[in-house]
């Protein structure tokens, strides 16, 4: 901290409010670093793996960066831990995602997301419905505690930890069930990380239709965009753009079910309905739009689109390293087997459902 | 464990802009440096 002898009541604040911005920059740099050396880490051992495997006349499976990044954070993250000083870089990945996001905007033409983004939330509004239905039904039938109940179902069906922080608030539920339900939904995504490019290579999906499936399917942001990401560069495009379709719902379904517990009176009432909307709606969709548009209108020159993809890619690698440092499976067990297994039944069910809706939407669209 | 606590609900505690901000403000600002040469060809 600056001090002067004689202090003016402006120079003695001033500096201290540099200061503190200042410290609380630099408190992030060890934690941005290390998921900068876990995601480069990820990307060299995948082409040093596949040019030694070449070298050498062996047959190796291509395993994408992508997944050496994962592998690498959880095995920190469930050995060692992360340590303090780390802590507050490491909580950035979600900076890193939503920044890669919007410049992957720049990746697509108004008319991608028109198309796309139109069948996307057309498979959306058919999945957020089936999911509420059948997550409430779960809960029901495994006595699960209501609140918790409509956190699970609201967190399967939209995107996740943060559709489950918005809904917190509005439905005023408690801390256990939101831990609950945030625990169920993270492990369900890691495990989600393996088993959906497994069933879709198996399946011989094109790149359109699983990124179409990671979108629905996972829910959590980050980790449908490294579900995507996994089974290729195309298709990581596409599941972040059905992502971002599903994310924009979150408003309305948080929007009803805050008026659902308010008429239960378990819940504030909701004076001023666009006011919540605007609240809750994800603002960097109109930074990814916004984006997309501005190519649209041929702001850049194709090398510069090229870049512009490039950062959007290191971006994702910082939050791939995140992703698997912040999954700690010891935290998860703890918290208990009834909502998880709700959770894996419905989340197992909604993959199924998903992957119905986009071999469909493929038959009639051709994807 | 990490929650995304910036989504949806605006401003984070003692921060004046949201997470969801910070990221459209910095992508912009790359966009700006890409698009005036200032970044140049960004490898992969």
């Amino acid at each position: 901290m600056i001090t002067t002898t004689a202090p003016s009541p402006v120079t003695a604040v001033t500096p201290v409010k540099s200061d503190n911005a200042l410290l609380k920059a630099l408190r992030l740099v060890p934690g941005v670093l290390l998921l900068a050396v876990i995601g480069y880490a990820g990307k060299f051992l995948e082409h040093f793996l596949n040019t030694y495997a070449k070298a050498h006349h062996w047959t190796f499976p291509n395993i994408e960066y992508v997944l050496w990044a994962i592998l690498i954070g959880l095995a920190m993250g469930n050995t060692v831990g992360v340590p303090k000083l780390f802590e507050a870089g490491v909580a950035t990945y979600e900076f890193w995602l939503k920044l890669g996001i919007v410049l992957l905007g720049a990746r697509f033409v108004l008319a991608d997301i028109l198309k796309l983004g139109g069948i996307s939330v057309a498979l959306v509004v058919i999945e957020i419905t089936l999911s509420l239905a059948l997550m409430t039904f779960l809960g029901r039938m495994f006595k699960l505690k209501p609140k918790l109940t409509s956190l699970l179902a609201i967190g399967s069906s939209i995107c996740g930890v943060s559709a489950i922080i918005a809904a917190k608030g509005a439905i005023d539920a408690d801390d256990e069930d939101s831990s609950f339900a945030i625990a169920a939904i993270l492990a369900l995504g890691a495990l989600s990380l393996f088993t959906f490019p497994a069933i879709a290579h198996g399946l011989h999906m094109n790149d359109v239709s699983y990124g179409l499936w990671a979108g629905l399917g996972v829910d959590n942001t980050a980790e449908a965009t490294a579900a995507g990401a996994l089974y290729s560069d195309a298709a990581g495009k596409v599941a972040v753009l059905a992502k971002t379709a599903r994310n924009a719902m979150i408003g309305f379904v948080v929007l009803a079910y805050a008026i659902y517990w308010a008429g239960r009176g378990q819940a504030e009432a909701v004076t001023n309905k666009a006011a919540f909307l605007w609240k809750k709606f994800p603002k960097f969709i109109l930074g990814f739009l916004l984006m997309s548009l501005a190519v649209g209108f041929h702001a850049f020159s194709k090398a510069q689109i090229g870049s512009l993809g490039n950062l959007s890619k290191w971006a994702f690698l910082l939050t791939f390293a995140g992703v698997g440092l912040r999954t700690n499976f010891r935290d998860m067990s703890r918290q208990g087997l009834r909502p998880f297994i709700v959770g894996a039944l419905g989340e197992i069910l909604i993959a199924c459902l998903t992957l119905g809706l986009v071999i469909g939407a493929n038959r009639i669209w051709g994807l | 464990m990490s929650t995304d606590k910036s989504t949806n609900a605006g401003s984070r505690k003692g921060s004046l802009l949201s997470l969801d901000a910070w990221a459209v403000i910095v992508a912009l600002a790359l966009a700006l440096a890409v698009r005036f040469d200032i970044l140049k060809d960004v490898p992969w």
